[in-house]
This record gives structure tokens, C-alpha cells and sequence, in this order.
């Protein structure tokens, strides 16, 4: 069990800032749970997006899951400077898309940990984010 | 929605598909819509209503091309539902006809890609895949390491995908690819995004497609080549944020579902089949969920020539998005077109022999949460 105390929202310039805490190292996600229908959402809504309730739980997801496909890019936009390496992650209910730390891509199912990572750089500077690293089996 | 008059289309026109740098959508719009006014005689006068379909056509795409042709005054809306844009625009056409609102309208659907550079098609809708660097080919490579993972298919099933869909666009007039590619020209094209070659999908293409429905009443008077429209739906993604299959688009089941419903027919029915092909997985993941083969069973329905044109089912006879390339918002009325000349037998070196029942299928939508943000499906017959 990490210790979520050590948890904080990452620089406000990180992609995607609002939607994942880090204690600088391991990332953690936050999400809503629907009490209605059980629905989870990622990024945390408001409003259930399955049945219009407002009645949603704000919970933290832990920092490991499962791939659940991956690719390596070899054309994208720019500030990614390809090839870069995608991955659909399984968290705690949620399915996301994140930057992969490795240059291959990971086998359907392999365990993965949720990391604080530079996914790509533009004229401002790098680009910090959420991202995954291959985990330990 | 089933219930209502019967509607025909009894024209339809293709601005060859390809690079026309100078062009603009309207423009291609206009030619294409120009053919069919001259193709099926029709007075603009007595259209009741346009559509057309467009991603990146701009403002007022319908009245800039419709106007040209002398269908001004007239309601006409531009349409956008991605990759069924065009689709989209002969769906509404389909409904204002069906309704008995309208006794003739018409549907077309223009874009011009190359305006905007090369590579990747741009995604302009600002969400957090996107802002994590995703795009199609990547969208569309994970769902094909996934199926090959899943159900024993390999990249070498890909291809044969490609190999098919080139043969068949050899001799399409309005294709942006009319030459065959060999297995090895697809295994050493580059890679875009594993496993996904170059020759795996489809190219970023420009060009125009347009379609004229009726009423039984104006067919007759038009006295042209016709066929009904047995069945036209579109439907949306499910969105979710949850653990989903990614070898299963739900939403190419669902509309498929809705048409054999409304036309009466099923996938056993079909001599054609018209696929959204943008990538060679994707015929083995709509083929699937259209009911032409079973689960997971695909690839090898394509590697036995069960979907050859002389197979058990053509699929995309004309060459399909990978030789007739993707002006988005045209694929759908162009396969419509397409189907229509089958129907018709007009389709020359593409004809499929016999053909009677023909289904098309465009599905597409980069937003995150859904594994296309808009399907279409239409199922034609002569019958």
C-alpha cells in the first residue's frame, strides 16, 4: 500500500495535470465512480456519463494495472517526436491511454506501473505527464 | 422508421478520388453534383432538400456547391459525423424522403485533405488522447495487435487484406490507387505504427461523391437505372471510460443490426459488401460484426477468397478505402455510388455477377471513449 499522503497534483504545466496526482515518481489517477450505476470515469466527471447521475464518488486509482494493447508510433504530431510508443492501460476500472516509458511495444496483458515521465517536448519545454513503465511480474 | 414510402436512388456521380492539390472542396463537390444533375436529367427546380457531407469543407459547404448547380433557395444543411459524414448527409436525404416530407433530395459528400500537409489525418477536437499523441493508424494499429493476439491471426492476414483490396482497384476509373501491390511491396512499406505498414492503410485522399433519391413517383419520371433503398441508419458510440473489446466495434453490430431489421434481409442475403476499410484490420473487425463471418474467423474468410469478388461475398469489389483512398466525408456516398452501378450493372470491369443485395459501411471518429464516434449503413437492392 503506497502512502497517498506523499501524493501532490503535478506543475500545472504537465499534460493532462488535472486528472493525476505523484509523489514525483509513481503517478496515481483520479476518477469517479457512479453510486447510481457504477459506472467509472476517467477523467473525473461531474455527471455520470451512463445515467445522467450526479451522485459520483472522487476516488484514487492505485499505480499499477495491465496492458491492454500497445503500438509503436512512427508518424505523429510533432511535439512527440516519433517514434514514440502508446499504450491502453487497465487501472482500477479505467481503460487510458499513455505514453509507454519502453521503445517496444508490451505483449496484451503485461503488468505495467503508472510513472511521472517526459512524453515529448514543444517550444516551451518538455512535456511532463502521466505514463506507463513495464512493471515487475 | 421502417415504416414509410419506398425511396430509390436513381443517380449517382464520383469525382475520381486522388491527390487535386489545387482543388477545393467545393469545387470537387460542384463536379461531382454537376455529373449527376447531367446524369440523371433531374431539374434542380424539383429537389426539395440537399445534404452534404464534410470533415474539413468549411463553413456552408452545401449551399457553396449546391447554389452552382441551381439548387438555391431550397433547404440545405452541411453535415459533419466524421468518416459518415457522407453517409450521413444520404441518411437524412433517405429520411426527408421517407417521411414524405420531400420527393426528391439530394447528397454528396466533398473533401480536400491534401490542403491540409501530410501526414496523419489532423484530429482537431482537442481531448486527452489526443493530447497524449494518438491518432488513427495508432487507434486502429492497438485494435490489431489485440485481434491477432486474441484470435490467432498474424500481420501476414493483414496483408492479404491489402493484396485483395489492391486487386480489386486495378481497374476502378475512380480510384486514387489503381495499381496491385504484392505481398512483399506491402511486408517491406514502411512502418506507421506496429503492426501496421504503410500498405495497410488507407491513403489521405481527395475527392467528391453525390447521390439522387426519390420517391417511387419522381423514379418513374426520371426513367433512369434505380435502386431501393432497403435499409439507411446511423448510429453513434457508446461511450465509456471502462474496460471494453477493442475486437469488437459494437457500434458497426448495432447499425448492422438496425438495417436487416428495417430491409428484412440478413448478412446471408448480401452479394456485396462495401467496408470501411481505413486500415486492413478493419475488415477484419467490421467483416465480423456485420455477420459476413464469425467471430474471430475473419482473416480466414480472406485468405481462402471467401470475400474475393467472386467469392462467396464481395467485399469492397470497387477497391475499397485502400485503393479508392479516403476523402472523409465522400467514402460514404462514393460506396453508395459504387453499390448503386453494381445494382445497376453498370460497374464494367468491377461488376460482381448476379448482384442483387448490397450493403455499404462506414464507420469513424477519433474521440476518446468510444471505439467510433459514428456509423452508417446502408443496404440497396434491385429487387
Amino acid at each position: 500500500m503506497q502512502q497517498l499522503s506523499n501524493f501532490a497534483p503535478p506543475p500545472s504545466s504537465a499534460v493532462g495535470a488535472e486528472h493525476f496526482l505523484t509523489d514525483g515518481s509513481r503517478v496515481v489517477l483520479r476518477v469517479t465512480r457512479c453510486s447510481a450505476c457504477e459506472s467509472s470515469w476517467f477523467p473525473a466527471r461531474a455527471q455520470c456519463s451512463n445515467c445522467a447521475s450526479t451522485d459520483l464518488r472522487e476516488e484514487l486509482t492505485s499505480s499499477s494495472g495491465i496492458a491492454y494493447a500497445s503500438t509503436v508510433v512512427q508518424v505523429g504530431p510533432r511535439q512527440f517526436h516519433a517514434p514514440y510508443t502508446l499504450a491502453y492501460v487497465d487501472v482500477d476500472g479505467v481503460r487510458l491511454l499513455a505514453h509507454l516509458t519502453s521503445a517496444d511495444a508490451l505483449a496484451p496483458g503485461a503488468p505495467v506501473d503508472l510513472v511521472l515521465a517526459q512524453i515529448g517536448a514543444d517550444d516551451d519545454g518538455p512535456l511532463l505527464s502521466y505514463a506507463v513503465a513495464e512493471g515487475a511480474r | 422508421m421502417s415504416a414509410g414510402r419506398e425511396v430509390f436512388v436513381v443517380g449517382a456521380a464520383v469525382h475520381p478520388f486522388g491527390k487535386h492539390r489545387e482543388t477545393p472542396a467545393d469545387q470537387l463537390g460542384y463536379l461531382a453534383v454537376s455529373d449527376l444533375i447531367a446524369t440523371t436529367g433531374v431539374d434542380p427546380a424539383r429537389v426539395d432538400v440537399g445534404f452534404g457531407g464534410s470533415v474539413y469543407g468549411g463553413s456552408l459547404l452545401a449551399q457553396r456547391v449546391l447554389q452552382r448547380v441551381g439548387i438555391s433557395g431550397q433547404p440545405v444543411f452541411t453535415i459533419e459525423n466524421a468518416c459518415a459524414s457522407g453517409a450521413s448527409a444520404v441518411h437524412l436525404a433517405w429520411q426527408s424522403v421517407v417521411s414524405g416530407a420531400a420527393d426528391c433530395a439530394i447528397a454528396f459528400g466533398a473533401e480536400n485533405l491534401s490542403s491540409l500537409g501530410g501526414g496523419t489525418l489532423p484530429l482537431t477536437t482537442a481531448d486527452l488522447e489526443i493530447d497524449q499523441g494518438m491518432v488513427m493508424p495508432a487507434a486502429y494499429a492497438m485494435r490489431a495487435q489485440r485481434y491477432l493476439n486474441d484470435w490467432g491471426a498474424t500481420v501476414d492476414d493483414l496483408t492479404s487484406v491489402s493484396v485483395k483490396n489492391r486487386a480489386n482497384g486495378v481497374d476502378n476509373p475512380r480510384a486514387h490507387f489503381q495499381s496491385p501491390v504484392s505481398r512483399d511491396d506491402v511486408e517491406n512499406s514502411r512502418q506507421i505504427a506496429d503492426p501496421l505498414r504503410l500498405m495497410h492503410c488507407c491513403p489521405n485522399s481527395d475527392g467528391a461523391a453525390a447521390v439522387l433519391l426519390c420517391s417511387e413517383e419522381v423514379a418513374e419520371q426520371l426513367n433512369g437505372p434505380r435502386v431501393r433503398v432497403a435499409a439507411s441508419v446511423v448510429r453513434s458510440g457508446r461511450f465509456s471510460t471502462g474496460y471494453r473489446d477493442m475486437t469488437w466495434p459494437d457500434i458497426t453490430e448495432r447499425t448492422a443490426a438496425a438495417a436487416y431489421a428495417q430491409s428484412g434481409y440478413g448478412p446471408e442475403d448480401l452479394d456485396l459488401v462495401e467496408l470501411h476499410d481505413a486500415f486492413a484490420v478493419a475488415e477484419l473487425l467490421h467483416s465480423e460484426a456485420l455477420g459476413i463471418a464469425e467471430r474471430g474467423k475473419a482473416h480466414a474468410e480472406v485468405t481462402t477468397g471467401q470475400f474475393d469478388r467472386d467469392g462467396r461475398v464481395a467485399v469492397s469489389p470497387s477497391g475499397g478505402l485502400l485503393s479508392r483512398g479516403h476523402p472523409v466525408g465522400a467514402t460514404g456516398v462514393a460506396q453508395i455510388c459504387e453499390t448503386y452501378w453494381q445494382l445497376t450493372g453498370q460497374a464494367g470491369a468491377l461488376q460482381v455477377r448476379d448482384a442483387q443485395i448490397g450493403l455499404t459501411h462506414v464507420t469513424g471518429g477519433g474521440i476518446f471513449g468510444v471505439d467510433n464516434g459514428a456509423c452508417s449503413v446502408h443496404i440497396l437492392t434491385n429487387l
